[in-house]
């Protein structure tokens, strides 16, 4: 019976082990992986992990997260531990009331903190601005900036926060422990406090201060949601670019960063907890060090030792700050621009080179959807220099004076722009866009899925591939699959027509045609064979089929959408030189032809368009096939059938709203 | 005698408005050892942790040889204290434990008296070497405090205080932590040590044989106001109310009247005593020490009882009397059977007159007598408390 028992139990445990590690264990081996699948194993390499090292959006949101934990850590070290010294001379009653009230920040939902204080920051600034306003009015001889942003600064404040009662909570143990006669016994043997604390509080509070700094730069380097909301735009922890990355595509870079990470915090938590193992066995025992550590104990408690130790303390504490201060003033000094696109929407190479070219550091910041930024946007949280939205996003910012319009004196290369793309209908009179890229919406499928050719809309609304369709997650995009297939214009305000279209989007979902509502997760679904059909952008098909041999694509006979991105600045942005030097740099020849090789969308660059054939036959040494370069840049005659997205008004907006609301997505 | 060293002048300290100490006045003499002794709870602590510097008198006055020291702080007084449990630097070995406050210390440099300089590390070692010969720790140096007895640990605590030769030592409790023998042993060394280094020793305890065995002055302490100031012997033999000869050792108290010098009425009866100086038909409380009471036959008695317990303890037999409903402590080599009727007879001189006090009838009867002894064996648990008290 006991045999059983124990066997049983056994199991048990490997399953619960198995279910805990297996997760984390297959993305450690598959970071490893050759190809850039998650699935299939085709041979062991380390070229994920050295792409790493030469992706600069994943090497700075490092260096940001490995400077914001250290400082963080520093700051809420010294903060917290004098804190917990504070809370140790209070009375008990007021000491359990504090006690309880540092604890509640750790065990508050993340996102509730985060959210906090993004409001909080943001609600500062505005205040502040008023502020700067006014005495910037009456007097001159300081300056104060008026318009503060999120930044470096909040991340470190959000951090140094959440961080401080960790801290607390691992020094007021040790403090409590402490004979508390110790202070008076210094004090009365000829110290003052402050030298009572350096030579008898620091060093039996000193274990509690290393695993609360522990603690503290774990908690950081893994903070994820917190950060997300009081980074702002143009600082990005690792946790958040990877959350960046994995909207895409989970490739294996991921993989290999967050195995580093997974392995980092790992190593610390092994250190905190080998540290008080370690604790507790020679706090029972009489402490013997080693003779070499003796060696070296005697030698620092010499005098001699001493100045040793001062010195070197002193040195190190110096070379921190002036890293720190170095560091910091690197980016404050720096010409920035902050650029908010989509993800994987630039050959990161082009940012590389106009960094070098012009000194200027781009913050490269990405969005989910056009709805997402403008949220952002509203909220205040979003502050960038250049946005590149789509068409009828950018109608709508026009119409509520959110964009500034351009110095096209310094955009030369705005007259490459092909005249079919100038003055479109969101822009009529060019004020505030560049074209950015532009592409068409269509039906991508898999023909080894799918027997006959697809040509109509029907198919997205068909039982016969029921439980195998992909439908966009997002109102605008999903109504206008449905409004070309019953032959509406996509940009109809009339109710009735619009409730057509919903009623079929609405049935097809009830009978179970849908396999989900995505976004790029179509990536996956349709390149592993997942899924057999998804609408989806014409650029986007084109990267799938580099994966994934059997996909095809067709832009519907009933028609499409086509549209366009395109580049604007906020209004009152404060690197507007810089926005122009990267909005005129991204309309060049040469980096629509980068852009246009690395995106397979169409550029609005009339010389780009015409030389990427050849371009590509150059750059790998064969041919464009024809048909390929006709999905990418779509003929006169397609675009004719297409429509693009004007902005609606603002109570078929809400009617999208409402329609989107009661599918229940 | 000695000069004046430390004076209390008018002190009163409340905490949150709870008065602690209640007009203490006081002076200690130059190489006196001087005892606080009280119940935990007296102020008696507070007292030691003012003249050490940890805390402040609400009014009065701290004078250090003639000089106001209330706003000086612990580590510019001449003063070192021995703390409950010691409190010796976990973090450091005996020898550093010594050392520490040597090296705090600075002193006008020989060549330039406005230069101060550390005291030079040979003389360090010389003096805790010197230190730890008078402790009788050779050969401990390198050892680590939590290494050590308790015993050994109290005496580095000593020798940690007496290092930088200050001309007075508070000791607050210091042998509380320890058992029975040990205690018994530290306090001949606690003289010893007092005695060589020739400085002024102020001692808190709560154990009143502790401080009749090495004190020169006893102050005895209750609800934040001295009781009673003067020698082992004063204070054994002319207990100055009913608290102080409860306190110190064995005290049957018993309501009487003067009827005229040196003669005193209780029970109805007249006993002849030393004690003048009351008004006539004065009511009074009469001390009356267990061990000055001879049991005779009840004919030849002053007053006649019955037995109700009888304890054998060694050297005597306690035995509890009857009079009249009032319990009596009676200390005798002599064994009477318990129910027996008894007389007793007390000489002039086993009689103590006191006038009533606050304390007049809360103490000297044994009707409770067991209850009494568990009360003394609870003190180190009484300690605690005050300590928690202090802190809150």
């Amino acid at each position: 019976m006991k045999r059983r028992y124990s066997a049983m139990s056994r199991v048990f445990t490997a399953l619960v082990f198995l279910f805990l590690y297996a997760p984390i264990l297959l993305l450690i081996v598959f970071s490893f992986n050759k190809g850039n699948s998650n699935t299939v194993w085709t041979g062991f390499s380390l070229d994920w992990y050295k792409s790493l090292f030469h992706n600069r959006l994943i090497m700075r949101s490092v260096y940001t997260t490995l400077l914001v934990s250290l400082l963080a850590t520093a700051i809420a070290t010294f903060a917290g531990t004098f804190a917990a010294i504070g809370f140790y001379s209070l009375r008990r009653r007021p000491r359990a009331v504090l006690n309880t009230v540092n604890s509640i920040p750790m065990m508050n939902a993340d996102i509730v903190t985060g959210v906090a204080m993004c409001l909080f920051f943001v609600a500062f600034f505005a205040f502040w601005s008023d502020f700067a306003v006014w005495f910037n009015g009456v007097q001159h001889m300081v300056t104060l900036p008026a318009r503060l942003t999120l930044g470096f600064g909040t991340l470190l404040i959000a951090h140094v926060t959440f961080n401080i009662p960790y801290v607390i909570l691992s020094v007021g143990p040790k403090l409590r422990q402490m004979d508390k006669n110790l202070v008076d016994a210094a004090q009365d043997l000829g110290c003052t406090w402050m030298q009572a604390f350096w030579k008898v509080i620091l060093p039996e509070i000193k274990p509690g201060i290393a695993s609360g700094a522990l603690t503290a730069f774990t908690m950081s380097v893994d903070d994820f949601i917190i950060s997300y909301f009081t980074a702002g735009s143009s600082s990005s922890t690792l946790a958040m670019t990877i959350y960046g990355m994995t909207k895409k595509r989970v490739t294996p870079e991921i993989n290999a960063i967050s195995t580093l990470l997974f392995v980092t915090v790992l190593l610390l938590l092994v250190i905190v907890n080998l540290r008080e193992a370690h604790m507790e066995r020679t706090g029972q025992q009489e402490r013997r060090p080693k003779p070499v550590l003796q060696r070296l104990t005697r030698f620092l408690d010499s005098p001699r030792g001493r100045w040793f130790r001062r010195g070197a303390a002193g040195v190190l504490t110096a070379a921190f700050l002036v890293t720190v201060i170095l560091l910091t003033s690197a980016t404050n000094a720096q010409p920035v621009v902050n650029v908010c696109s989509w993800g994987e929407y630039i050959d990161e190479d082009l940012i590389t080179q106009f960094e070098a070219e012009t000194g200027i550091l781009v913050n490269y910041q990405t969005a989910e959807s056009n709805e997402a930024l403008y949220s952002l946007l509203k909220s205040g949280a979003g502050d960038y220099d250049v946005i590149v939205p789509s068409d009828y996003m950018i109608s709508q910012l026009i119409e509520e004076d959110m964009l500034e319009e351009l110095d096209y004196g310094s955009i030369p290369n705005f007259s490459l722009v092909d005249s079919r793309f100038k003055n479109l209908p969101y822009d009529p009179e060019n004020r505030y866009t560049v074209p950015y890229a532009w592409g068409t919406v269509g039906i991508i499928y898999n023909t080894t899925m799918i027997g006959e050719p697809i040509t109509s809309w029907s198919a997205l609304f068909d039982d016969q591939y029921a439980g195998n369709v992909l439908m966009f997650r997002n109102s605008r995009d999903a109504m206008a699959t449905a409004l070309s297939y019953l032959g509406y214009s996509l940009n109809t305000t009339d109710p009735i027509q619009l409730r057509e279209a919903f009623e079929l989007l609405k049935d097809a979902k009830s009978r179970g045609v849908y396999q989900s509502f995505v976004m790029d997760e179509i990536f996956q679904k349709l390149e592993g064979g997942n899924a057999a059909i998804g609408a989806y952008y014409a650029g986007d098909y084109l990267t799938m089929l580099e994966n994934n041999e059997d996909l095809a694509f067709v832009v519907p006979e009933e028609g499409s959408n086509w549209f366009m991105d395109a580049m604007c600045v906020l209004k009152g942005a404060p690197h507007f030189d810089e926005a122009m030097a990267w909005i005129n740099f991204i309309a060049s020849t040469e980096a629509n032809l980068k852009n246009m090789d690395y995106l397979w969308y169409a550029s609005p660059n009339q010389e780009a368009l015409e030389q990427y054939p050849a371009y590509y036959e150059e750059l790998y040494g064969e041919p464009l096939d024809p048909e390929i370069y006709e999905i990418m840049a779509a003929p006169q005659e397609v675009l004719d059938r297409c429509e693009a997205y004007l902005v609606l008004p603002a109570s078929i907006r809400a009617l999208y709203n409402d329609l989107w609301t009661e599918l229940g997505i | 005698m000695s000069k004046e060293l430390i004076r209390l002048r008018n002190i009163c300290m409340a905490f949150d408005d709870e008065l602690v100490l209640n007009n203490i006045n006081l002076y200690i003499n130059d190489k006196e050892f001087l005892t606080l002794l009280g119940p935990s709870g007296c102020g008696k602590t507070t007292t030691l942790r003012m003249i050490g510097g940890f805390t402040t008198p609400t009014s009065g006055d701290v004078l250090f040889d003639g000089v106001r020291i209330n706003d000086v702080p612990p580590h510019q007084r001449q003063i070192n204290t021995v703390f409950q449990k010691y409190a010796l630097f976990p973090h450091l070995n005996v020898f550093e434990n010594i050392a520490f406050g040597l090296r705090m210390q600075r002193r006008p440099a020989p060549s330039d008296p406005r230069k101060k300089v550390k005291i030079p590390e040979e003389e360090i070692r010389e003096r805790v070497l010197e230190m730890l010969e008078i402790i009788s720790l050779k050969g401990f140096e390198n050892r680590r405090p939590d290494a050590l007895s308790g015993g050994q640990q109290q005496r580095v605590a000593i020798a940690r205080a007496l290092v930088n030769k200050p001309k007075v030592l508070l000791l607050d409790e210091p042998l509380g932590a320890l058992d029975l023998k040990l205690r018994k042993d530290m306090q001949i060394e606690l003289k010893r040590i007092q005695q060589q280094v020739g400085i002024t020793f102020i001692y808190v305890t709560h154990d009143q044989e502790e401080a009749l065995t090495m004190s020169d002055t006893i102050v005895v302490m209750d609800k934040g106001s001295i009781q009673q100031i003067g020698t082992p012997e004063d204070i054994y033999n002319e207990p100055k109310n009913a608290f102080v000869a409860d306190f110190i050792g064995e005290s049957n108290i018993i309501d009487g009247v003067m009827v005229r010098d040196q003669l005193v009425q209780m029970y109805g009866r007249q006993f002849p005593c030393l004690d003048g100086g009351f008004g006539p038909g004065e009511p009074v409380d009469v001390v009356i020490r267990p061990e000055d009471i001879d049991i005779v036959p009840v004919e030849q008695g002053q007053l006649t009882g019955t037995v109700t317990s009888v304890t054998f303890k060694g050297m005597q037999y306690d035995i509890i009397v009857d009079f009249k409903g009032f319990k009596w402590l009676i200390q005798t080599t002599d064994h009477s059977p318990e129910g027996a009727r008894i007389g007793i007879k007390i000489d002039p001189d086993g009689i103590h007159v006191m006038k009533k006090s606050q304390y007049s009838g809360m103490f000297g009867d044994y009707s409770s007598f067991s209850d009494e002894y568990d009360e003394l064996d609870d003190a180190s648990l009484a300690l605690d408390e005050e300590e928690s008290g202090d802190e809150e």
